[in-house]
């Protein structure tokens, strides 16, 4: 099967800037996919050069098999959720959403019905002649969704699109974005900075890191198996081992990952150290220990002792749950 | 050391800050009121005098102003010679606007959103600095270079161009023995003089459309020519409706650059100048001078109705 989107050893530099660094990126038609980084990681590059807001300095850019190098975004059959949403204030939600399709000469009648076929799959049936500035934050995502959407895109681009949620609705929105994916068996590309809502979201993604892709896989994979200490930093609450204390606690000299709820406290072991730090979190509380120079955490689930602070304790771990990686 | 939890008031400064902070309305009345009283007084109550003004009539025999209300001065307006002043007027401050607006664009667009830094600051420089000299001087170089001996006849000649400026000179309406005599050269000054007051509200305008926003356009499939007539000029058109009062108004109102291009016919501001001076005919001076208000009321009822404030 042609993949959705394909990247090629793409770069894309601003003078000495490199924002994307020689990107190998294969999307599979269907999946959800997430772009997930920090700030200036390139994930946001990445999209714009899909939906051809950039053009790459060096490498080819595929979707569904054409390489659209020459074509420009008005001829690309994607679309995009912008993060600040970019709904026309001059023009009511009906107009915003059937604009797709009056740049392409729908009369107005159709495009009108389509738009309100669209608003009902947003849920925002009603709402066709307000304008975007009377529209909550959550009304005005789903607006520009269905803007999106109107044209049939064969993949739809989501920058950070539930950014400006709050937390409730962007739970809400997370769930109904994942339903929607179902339910039109789009491909979905979404970048995001919340490793939550990547992982909760997509069946596949790309940790992004100075421009390039430090790991690519599915959730657990990334979650459970980071490749990088970047990725086991950045994606989990991780602990990161350095080899010293990976060998103390039985294994190879080699960097480490430990996550917080297969780490036990215990009376005795052969790491022991400092609690710093208390953080309770209803299931459970998160313990800090400083052992040397590295901070571990443990989750203490909920009923089991918590030792206060400044106390001297020992750590232990399921044997598995130490996941070995690259030095980078 | 007792700490109180309310700060002793130091002096007028911090008596006055709170003053202000139990009755918010106090301050801003103390801010408004000078130049309200001046906006009011002053500007409104010389414009209602005025339009007072327009109301009389002068007798034709002792050239007295009759103090009486009537509608005479206004149905004067209508004669012929008249007319053809208010025609002639309108037509070109339209034209001047159109023209400014045409001109202002590209250059507004780009200050807007290419513009950075050192550049940004040489925009507003070159913008503004046309203002820093005299109106009159500019308006007598102008004169200069549409002269016939001017360097751009000369330039014309030059480059075997010269029969453009022949072509416009015998166009019906525009004829001169120069540019600088044919009502073609009053429009060109008029567009130079007024053209940063077009420039600078376009560009804030467009400065407020968010880059986002063009991009949304060309993602959905929109053109170029599709964007820039569903997305920019739409969002932009406060800014050009802003320009174009000052243009169009400006322009209405002024009898020094008629005076000195172009074949000397009368412009509005020119006949309010000549017969409130040399006439003494005050109450169709105030008539005429009523004409640019009435016209620019009208314009701006259409804008708003055509949608042009809609974005605001």
């Amino acid at each position: 099967m042609t993949p959705a989107v394909e990247f090629a050893n793409v770069s894309r530099h601003f003078g000495p800037v490199k924002a994307v660094d020689g990107v190998d990126l294969t999307i599979v038609e269907g999946s959800f996919f997430a772009m997930l980084g920090p700030s200036g990681s390139g994930k946001t590059t990445c999209l714009r050069l899909i939906s051809g807001f950039e053009k790459p300095t060096t490498g080819a850019i595929r979707i569904f098999g054409e390489d659209v190098s020459a074509t420009p975004p008005h001829l690309r059959n994607v679309n995009t959720v912008f993060q600040d949403y970019a709904l026309f204030p001059h023009m009511n939600v009906r107009d915003n959403v059937a604009y797709g399709l009056m740049v392409k000469g729908m009369g107005r009648a159709r495009r009108h019905a389509r738009a309100e076929e669209m608003l009902a799959l947003v849920k925002l049936e009603g709402y066709g002649d307000r304008k975007p500035a009377q529209l909550s934050g959550g009304q005005r995502q789903r607006v520009a969704l269905a803007r999106a959407l109107v044209n049939e895109p064969r993949v739809l681009l989501l920058d950070e699109p539930l950014g400006a949620l709050d937390l409730k609705l962007r739970e809400a929105m997370q769930d109904e974005l994942k339903a929607l994916q179902h339910k039109l068996g789009l491909t979905f590309v979404f970048v995001t900075h919340d490793q939550h809502e990547a992982l909760s979201m997509a069946d596949h993604l790309a940790v992004f890191n100075e421009g390039r892709i430090a790991q690519i896989g599915t959730p657990q994979d990334i979650y459970d198996r980071p490749a990088t200490r970047f990725v086991a930093d950045f994606v989990g609450s991780s602990n990161v081992l350095p080899p010293e204390l990976t060998r103390a606690l039985g294994g190879p000299a080699q960097w480490a990952s430990l996550r917080p709820e297969a780490t036990r406290l215990a009376q005795t072991g052969p790491v022991s150290g400092t609690v710093i730090a208390l953080r309770y979190l209803g299931a459970g509380t998160r313990v800090v220990i400083r052992a040397g120079e590295t901070e571990i955490a443990a989750l203490v689930p909920a009923g089991q002792p918590v030792p206060p602070e400044g106390t001297t304790t020992a750590i232990a771990f399921d044997r598995n749950a130490l996941h070995l990686m690259g030095t980078d | 050391m007792t700490v109180t939890a309310i700060l002793p008031a130091k002096g007028l400064a911090d008596r006055l800050t709170g003053t202000f902070w139990r009755r918010p309305g106090l301050l801003l009345l103390l801010l408004i009121a000078p130049p309200l009283l001046w906006l009011g007084v002053v500007y409104l109550g010389s414009l209602a005098a005025l339009l007072l003004q327009s109301f009389y009539s002068i007798d034709e025999f002792s050239g007295v102003v009759k103090e009486e209300f009537t509608l005479k001065t206004y149905a004067e307006l209508f004669r012929a010679q008249n007319l053809d002043i208010i025609i002639r007027t309108v037509v070109m401050a339209a034209a001047v606007t159109l023209a400014c607006a045409i001109l202002a664009f590209p250059i507004a667009y780009y200050a807007a959103r290419y513009a950075k830094g050192p550049w940004k600051a040489a925009f507003y420089l070159g913008v503004m600095l046309p203002l820093w000299s005299s109106y009159l001087v500019k308006v007598y170089a102008w004169k200069l270079i549409l002269a016939k001996e001017g360097v751009l006849t000369w330039a014309a000649s030059g480059t075997g161009t010269g029969f453009l400026i022949d072509g416009i000179l015998t166009i019906p309406g525009l004829e001169g023995s120069s540019l600088s005599t044919s009502p073609f050269g009053t429009f060109l000054v008029f567009v130079y003089i007024w053209l940063p007051y077009m420039i600078l509200p376009m560009q804030a305008a467009l400065e407020r459309v968010p880059t986002s926003m063009l991009e949304a356009s060309a993602d959905l499939g929109a053109t170029r020519g599709q964007t820039f007539r569903t997305v920019i000029l739409p969002l932009a058109l406060p800014g050009v409706i802003a320009g174009s009062i000052f243009t169009f108004s400006l322009t209405l109102g002024d009898y020094i650059i008629p005076q000195i291009v172009g074949n000397s016919s009368r412009f509005i501001g020119l006949a309010v100048y000549q017969l409130q001076g040399t006439a003494g005919n005050i109450p169709l001076a105030a008539a005429f001078a009523v004409v640019p208000i009435v016209i620019m009321l009208i314009y701006l009822t259409l804008a708003k109705r055509a949608g042009a404030f809609d974005a605001l």
